[in-house]
C-alpha cells in the first residue's frame, strides 16, 4: 500500500484516554492489594496435607515405644542441681567442620554434659562463628529437631546472627541420650552435635560405663531374664512389654561374678549383650554376649551366660539383634564399686 | 488508524473485543503493568541485600522467599510471555496477511485467562521459588497460598497452549495463498516456533503441577521422598518443558530484532533462510539440553556429556543469529533511534550472556557455578540483557503505531543509557559474586568478606540506574502517549521503508478489502 492513503482522520490517543487506562490499571492494583494486605497471614496459614502426614511421622519416630525409659520430648521439673554450660558456634576456617566452642575433632569440641533426672542446665551460648546458627536440645538421634520445648535460641527461619548471644535452660524429664545441636538443617551433620546424658532413677549419679575389666571378687550372683514381645509385635521388653516388671535394673557389684539365665518365650529371634550404648549393638563388653545377630536364640530356646562385672558405671543389657531395643530390649545393668 | 483507536471507542470496548489487534494490546498494556511490578519487587531484592545482617526492607525471610519467588513468575509469566503475545497477536496475523488470528474468541479467552492466573500469583505470594521443587513445595509449603501458585500457574499454562495454537493455525493455515511459507517474516516465524514448541514443552509441566497438587493433598506420592516418591522426577518434568521456555523467552524477542535491524539499517536482512534455519534448530535443540540444569543430581557421566552437547549445539544457531544481524548492519545507513540503539545493545549482551552459558554448560565449571549468583547473573542477563533489550525496543518501535503519537528521543537515549549501564554493572557483578561463593536466594549474608559486600553494593546501585531507566520509561510511555507529538504515520523516524498500516488495523470489523 502506498503512503498517501491517509484521507481519513488520524485519531491518536488523547490525555482523556490514557487517565481512563491509568484509572482502571491502578484501580485493579489497589482493590487487589487492599485484598492481599487484609489477608496477609491467611495466605500461607497452613501445611499441605502431605506436610502434616509427614510431622505425624516424625513425631511417632520421635516418640519412644519403651515404657519410662528413653528421652522425653517435654522438659522436667527442676528438682535437682543447677549446671552452667557456655556454648560457642564456631565453623574451621574452610567451612568444612563446625562444632560447638571448637570445630568437630579439635580438642574441646562438642563437650558431653552427664546430668541427672530433674538437673537444670543453663545453656549461655554464643554465636562465635561466620555463618548462622539456631541452638536447640533434641532427643531425636539426627535431623534438625523437633526441639524440645522451651530449648530453642532462635530458629532455622530466624537464625542467630555471628556474635549473638542467648541462654536458655533444660531440665531433663527422664533418662536417656539428648543432644543439644544447630537447628539450621545440615549443621548437626558438619559435626555441631553434642550428646547430653541423663541418668535417672536407680542408675542416678552415675556416669556411663567405660567397659574396663576388674578381677573377680568370688561372689557370685544369678539373675534370669526372658525375650518377650507383645501379641501385635509393637513392643518387646525382658521380662514383660512395657507393664510392670519389664526391663528390671540389674545392680551387680565390680568383680562380681554374673550368670544370667536367658530364654526365649517370643516368637522372634533374640541374642543377648551387655554394652556401653544401647544403640550401638557392637559395643558389648566383658565379652558379655549370648548369641549373635547372625546366629541367634531361636524361639523357645534357653541358655546361661556368665561373665564378671568390669568397672563401675551405668550399663545396658539389650537384645543386640539390630532394631530390638529401640523397641523396648533395654535394660539398665548398673555396676558399683 | 492508530491502533488504539481504530475509531474511538471507549475503553470498555477494546476490553471485549476479539479483534487481534485490541486483544494484543491487551496482552501489552498487561505485560507492561507487570513488568513494573515485578521491577518493584526487584529494586526491594536488591535494596534489602544492599547492606549484610540488616533488615533493610524485609523483616524476615519468609517475605523474602516470597518476594522473589514473586518477582520471578511476575517477570517470566506476567510479563516476557504477555508482550511477546500481545506483539505477536497485533503482528503475525498482518505478516501472513490475514484478517485476524484464526480462532478469534479463542485469542481473546486465552488473554483472559492472564488475569486470572495473575491473580492468583499475586494474592496468594507464594514462597515455593518459581522452580517449586519438591520435597519444599509438597510438604512444607504453606497453604493456600501455595496451592494458588499451582493452580495460577496451571491457567496461564492452558493460556499459553490455546495461544500457541492458535498461533500456529494462524501462521501455517490462514497465510495468504501467494506467500510461501519460507517468506514469511522471521517475527512470524519466531512465534510460529515457539508455539509449537509450547504446544510440545508445556503439558509436562502440566502434568506435574497436577501430580504436585495431589502429593500436596497426601492423595499421592510421586515427588514426595516420606511417601516413596522421588523428588528428581519432579525435576526432570519441570525443566522439560522450562529449558525449551527459555528459548519459548528468547526467541520472539529475536524475532523482534530481525524487524528492527533491517528497517533501522536501511538494507534488506542478509539471509532470511539462515534466519529460519537458526529458529528451527533452537526449537528442536531447546529439548536436547534440559538436564543441564540437574548436573548436580548425581546424574552419571554419560548422562552429563549427552546434555553437555545438547547445550552446546545451540551455541552455532544462535551464532547465525548475531551474524546475521552483524551482516545486515554491515555497510548500511544505520540510524540510531531508540528501537536501534536497545536492539543492538541486546545483540551485545545476548553475546555476553551466551558466553557465560557455555561456561555453565561445561559440566566440570558448573559444580563450581551451580547455585551461586553466578546463575542469578546468567540468567537475567539473558532475561534483561536479550529479551528486556529486545522488548523494550519493540515497544518503542510499536509506540507511534499504537497511540498515533511520537516518544522523546532523548529520554529514549537517557533510558537506553541508564539500561544498559545498569544491567552490566548489576549483572556482570553478580557472576564475579558467583565465583566468590556467594549462594543464590539467600536473605542474608556474613559481613566477614568484604567482597561479598562490596560486590552486592555495586550490583544493587547497579540495578538501581536499571530502576531509574524504568522510571524514565513508565513516564515517557504515559506522557507521550497522552501528549507526545503527533508522529507521521507513514514513516515515523523518517527512515523510509515499510511501516505496518494494514487494511485489517483500519477495519477492525471485518472489511478486509484486498492487500
Amino acid at each position: 500500500m502506498s503512503h498517501s492513503e491517509h484521507d481519513e482522520t488520524i485519531y491518536r490517543t488523547t490525555p482523556r484516554r490514557v487517565g481512563k487506562m491509568l484509572a482502571i490499571i491502578i484501580g485493579i492494583q489497589v482493590i487487589g492489594g487492599a485484598i492481599f494486605f487484609t489477608h496477609y497471614d491467611y495466605w500461607n496459614s497452613y501445611l499441605p496435607e502431605a506436610g502434616k502426614l509427614q510431622e505425624q511421622q516424625m513425631e511417632q519416630a520421635a516418640v519412644p515405644s519403651t515404657s519410662g525409659a528413653g528421652p522425653s520430648s517435654t522438659q522436667g521439673t527442676f528438682t535437682g542441681k543447677e549446671i552452667h554450660v557456655n556454648l560457642k558456634f564456631i565453623e574451621s576456617p574452610d567451612f568444612k567442620s563446625y562444632g560447638f566452642n571448637a570445630p568437630k575433632g579439635s580438642p574441646g569440641a562438642d563437650p558431653e554434659i552427664d546430668v541427672n533426672v530433674g538437673d537444670k542446665i543453663d545453656f549461655s551460648v554464643t554465636n562465635g562463628g561466620k555463618s548462622f546458627h539456631a541452638f536447640a536440645v533434641t532427643a531425636s538421634t539426627s535431623g534438625p529437631g523437633p526441639a524440645i520445648d522451651g530449648t530453642t535460641i532462635g530458629t532455622a527461619d530466624n537464625p542467630m546472627k555471628p556474635g549473638d548471644h542467648g541462654a536458655v535452660s533444660f531440665v531433663p524429664a527422664s533418662a536417656g541420650t539428648y543432644y543439644y545441636i544447630c537447628a539450621v538443617p545440615g549443621h548437626r551433620e558438619l559435626g555441631m552435635e553434642g550428646k547430653i546424658v541423663v541418668g535417672g532413677g536407680a542408675a542416678g549419679g552415675l556416669a556411663a560405663g567405660t567397659g574396663g575389666t576388674a578381677p573377680a571378687n568370688g561372689n557370685k550372683v544369678s539373675y534370669s531374664l526372658a525375650f518377650e514381645i507383645s501379641p501385635d509385635f509393637s513392643k518387646y521388653g525382658f521380662n514383660g512389654t512395657g507393664g510392670a516388671g519389664t526391663n528390671p535394673d540389674i545392680t551387680v557389684h565390680s568383680g562380681d561374678t554374673v550368670t544370667i539365665h536367658l530364654s526365649n518365650p517370643s516368637k522372634s529371634f533374640h541374642a543377648f549383650g551387655i554394652v556401653t550404648d544401647p544403640e550401638n549393638p557392637s559395643s558389648v563388653v566383658w565379652n558379655a554376649a549370648f548369641k549373635s545377630p547372625d546366629s541367634p536364640m531361636k524361639p523357645g530356646e534357653t541358655g546361661d551366660m556368665t561373665f564378671v562385672a568390669g568397672t563401675p558405671g551405668l550399663y545396658h543389657y539389650i537384645c543386640t539383634v539390630p532394631g530390638h531395643a529401640a523397641l523396648g530390649m533395654d535394660g539398665h545393668f548398673i555396676v558399683e564399686k | 488508524m492508530v491502533l488504539e483507536l481504530q475509531k474511538p471507542r471507549p475503553v470498555w470496548q477494546i476490553m471485549f473485543s476479539t479483534h487481534h489487534t485490541d486483544v494484543g494490546y491487551l496482552y501489552l498494556v498487561f505485560g507492561i503493568t507487570f513488568l513494573f511490578m515485578g521491577g518493584v519487587l526487584a529494586m526491594i531484592i536488591r535494596t534489602h541485600l544492599f547492606f549484610p545482617g540488616q533488615n533493610v526492607l524485609v523483616s524476615d525471610s519468609a517475605t523474602f522467599n516470597r518476594i522473589f519467588t514473586v518477582h520471578g513468575l511476575t517477570m517470566l509469566f506476567l510479563f516476557a510471555l504477555p508482550v511477546a503475545n500481545g506483539i505477536g497477536n497485533i503482528l503475525v496475523p498482518i505478516m501472513v496477511r490475514y484478517k485476524d488470528m484464526a480462532y478469534p474468541k479463542l485469542n481473546a479467552i486465552a488473554f483472559w485467562m492472564n488475569p486470572v492466573g495473575a491473580a492468583l500469583l499475586w494474592l496468594g505470594f507464594a514462597d515455593t521459588t518459581w522452580v517449586s521443587y519438591a520435597p519444599y513445595s509438597i510438604i512444607r509449603a504453606p497453604g493456600p497460598a501455595a496451592d494458588m501458585f499451582i493452580f495460577g500457574m496451571k491457567i496461564l499454562g492452558i493460556s499459553s497452549i490455546l495461544s500457541s495454537i492458535n498461533f500456529v493455525v494462524t501462521v501455517l493455515k490462514c497465510k495468504h495463498p501467494d506467500l510461501p511459507l519460507r517468506r514469511v517474516p522471521l517475527f512470524a516465524w519466531s512465534m510460529l516456533t515457539v508455539s509449537l514448541m509450547t504446544i510440545v514443552a508445556m503439558p509436562t509441566y502440566a502434568a506435574a503441577l497436577i501430580m504436585m497438587l495431589t502429593d500436596r493433598l497426601g492423595l499421592s506420592g510421586f515427588f514426595n521422598p516420606f511417601a516413596g516418591g522421588d523428588p528428581i522426577a519432579y525435576l526432570h518434568l519441570f525443566w522439560f518443558t522450562f529449558h525449551p521456555e527459555v528459548y519459548i523467552f528468547l526467541l520472539p524477542a529475536i524475532g523482534m530484532m530481525y524487524e528492527i535491524i533491517p528497517r533501522f539499517s536501511r538494507k534488506p536482512l542478509y539471509s532470511q533462510a539462515s534466519g529460519v534455519f537458526a529458529f528451527v534448530m533452537l526449537g528442536i535443540i531447546g529439548f536436547a539440553s534440559w538436564g543441564h540444569h540437574m548436573y548436580s543430581t548425581g546424574m552419571d557421566f554419560t548422562t552429563k556429556v549427552v546434555f553437555m552437547i545438547g547445550t552446546l549445539a545451540a551455541v552455532p544457531a544462535s551464532g547465525m543469529h548475531v551474524f546475521n544481524f552483524l551482516a545486515t548492519m554491515w555497510g548500511g545507513r544505520i540510524r540510531f533511534a531508540a528501537p536501534m540503539k536497545f536492539a543492538v545493545g541486546g545483540i551485545a549482551l545476548f553475546f555476553s550472556a551466551g558466553a557465560g552459558g557455555v561456561l555453565n554448560s561445561a559440566m566440570p565449571l558448573d559444580f563450581i557455578s551451580h547455585g551461586t549468583y553466578w546463575v542469578v547473573g546468567h540468567m537475567h542477563l539473558f532475561l534483561i540483557g536479550t529479551i528486556g533489550f529486545g522488548f523494550v525496543a519493540m515497544i518503542y518501535y510499536m509506540f507511534p503505531y499504537v497511540t498515533g503519537r511520537m516518544y522523546n528521543e532523548k529520554w529514549a537515549s537517557a533510558h537506553f543509557v541508564l539500561m544498559f549501564w545498569g544491567t552490566v554493572q548489576t549483572f556482570f557483578t553478580q557472576h564475579l559474586l558467583g565465583l566468590e561463593g556467594m549462594p543464590r536466594r539467600v536473605y542474608d549474608y556474613p559481613t566477614d568478606f568484604t567482597s561479598w559486600t562490596q560486590l552486592n553494593q555495586i550490583s544493587t546501585v547497579g540495578a538501581w540506574l536499571i530502576g531509574a531507566s524504568f522510571v524514565i520509561f513508565l513516564a515517557s510511555l504515559i506522557y507521550y502517549s497522552a501528549k507526545g507529538k503527533p508522529a507521521n504515520m507513514d514513516d515515523p523516524w523518517g527512515i523510509g521503508g515499510k511501516y505496518y498500516y494494514p487494511v485489517s488495523a483500519k477495519n477492525p470489523h471485518g472489511g478486509h478489502s484486498g492487500y
